[in-house]
C-alpha cells in the first residue's frame, strides 16, 4: 500500500489517532500556552478540526505532522487574540504556578544535583517564554517533538533555511538565559 | 585551527550544523565539549520534564459523531412526524379559518341588507296615505286649514 493511502486509513480509526497523538499535541499547546485549561481546551480544538477536515487529509505528510500543523495554527490564532494578551500578562504578574522545573522527577539523583537539573530546566522554560511565538514553535518541535527541519517546515508552514534560522536564535536566545 | 568554539558555533552544533571543521576542534578540546554536553544535557533534561505522562492531561473520550443512519431513534422519528404533521396542518387550518371568516361577513352583509330593507318598509307602512297620493294629502290638509282660519275670521 502507498504511504500516503496507508497514512489516510490511519484516520479511519480517530478514536486510536486521538489516543496516541493527544500527548504530543496537549504538551505543545501546554508549552505555548502555558496554562493547563487553555492547552487542553486548544488539544480538544485541534482533534475535532482534525475530525472534520480528515476528508481532505491526503497523506502528504504523517498524520503527527498534520495534526501539529493545525495545532501551531491554533496557537497563532490564540497568540493575537486580544483578550488572551490580556489574561495573559494579567497571569504574568501573579505566581507562575506552572513551569516545567516542577515536573523534574529525582530518579535517584543527589539533592545538589536536583536542586541544579531544576534551576536549568527552569532557565530554559523562562527562556522559552520570551523567545518570539515562531521560534518557541520551532523550539519546541525539534527539542521536544523530536521533529525534523523538514517536518517543522510542513507544519509551520516555513521554509527550511527559515525554520533554521529560528531555531538558531532561539538556541543563542536559551544560551544566554542560561548563562546569566 | 581555531581556539574554542564561539557562542554562534555552539548553537550551529546544537541545532545540528555541523562541519567537519568544528567536529574535529570538540573531539580535541574536551573545554569545548563539555560545554555542548550541558546545554545538550538541559535540553534533554527539559524534554524529559515536558514529555513525563504524568504531567499531561488525560486524553479525553472521543466520541465519534454517530452516522446518520442512528439518527432514526423512535423518540426522534415520532417528533419529527409530530412536528410535519403541525407543519402541513397549518395550511388547511388557514384556509378554513379564512372560508368561516368570509361566510361571517357575507351574514353580516346580508343581515345589514335585511334591516334596510325592513326599515324603508316599516317607514312606508307607517305612512298613512300611499307616497303616490301624498299631494293629494297635502292639499286638504292646506284647505282644512284655510277653511278653519276663514271660519275664525268670520
Amino acid at each position: 500500500m502507498a504511504p500516503a493511502v496507508e497514512r489516510s486509513r490511519e484516520l479511519d480509526d480517530f478514536e486510536s489517532v486521538v489516543r496516541l497523538y493527544w500527548p504530543k499535541v496537549f504538551r505543545f499547546a501546554l508549552a505555548s500556552l502555558r496554562d493547563r485549561h487553555a492547552a487542553e481546551s486548544l488539544a480538544q480544538d485541534c482533534f475535532w478540526r482534525a475530525y472534520r477536515s480528515r476528508d481532505s487529509f491526503r497523506g502528504e505528510a504523517s498524520v503527527a505532522t498534520w495534526l501539529m500543523q493545525i495545532a501551531v495554527n491554533l496557537v497563532r490564532d490564540r497568540a493575537r487574540d486580544r483578550r488572551w494578551q490580556f489574561w495573559k500578562r494579567a497571569r504574568q504578574t501573579a505566581v507562575d504556578a506552572t513551569s516545567a522545573a516542577a515536573w523534574i522527577r529525582d530518579r535517584g539523583a543527589s539533592p545538589e544535583d536536583s536542586a541544579l537539573i531544576r534551576e536549568r530546566v527552569e532557565a530554559v522554560w523562562k527562556a522559552t517564554s520570551n523567545l518570539s511565538e515562531r521560534q518557541r514553535t520551532v523550539f519546541l518541535l525539534r527539542f521536544v517533538e523530536d521533529m525534523d527541519l523538514l517536518e517543522i517546515a510542513a507544519a509551520t508552514g516555513l521554509k527550511e533555511g527559515t525554520v533554521k534560522i529560528h531555531l538558531f536564535r532561539a538556541v543563542q536566545a536559551i544560551r544566554e538565559r542560561m548563562a546569566k | 585551527m581555531i581556539e574554542h568554539l564561539s557562542a554562534e558555533q555552539i548553537s550551529q552544533w546544537v541545532i545540528g550544523e555541523r562541519t567537519a571543521q568544528l567536529e574535529e576542534h570538540v573531539e580535541e578540546c574536551a573545554a569545548c565539549r563539555g560545554e555542548l554536553a550541558q546545554i545538550e544535557s538541559t535540553i534533554s533534561q527539559f524534554r524529559t520534564a515536558m514529555r513525563d505522562p504524568a504531567n499531561l492531561a488525560p486524553a479525553p473520550e472521543w466520541r465519534i459523531p454517530a452516522p446518520f443512519a442512528s439518527w432514526f431513534t423512535w423518540p426522534r422519528v415520532v417528533l419529527t412526524a409530530t412536528a410535519l404533521a403541525a407543519l402541513l396542518a397549518m395550511p388547511i387550518s388557514w384556509r378554513v379559518r379564512t372560508h368561516e371568516q368570509a361566510l361571517r361577513e357575507q351574514a353580516v352583509r346580508a343581515a345589514q341588507a335585511d334591516a334596510q330593507l325592513l326599515e324603508s318598509v316599516d317607514s312606508e307602512i307607517s305612512q298613512a296615505v300611499p307616497e303616490t297620493m301624498q299631494p293629494l294629502v297635502t292639499l286638504a290638509t292646506w284647505n282644512s286649514s284655510s277653511a278653519k282660519q276663514h271660519q275664525k275670521a268670520q
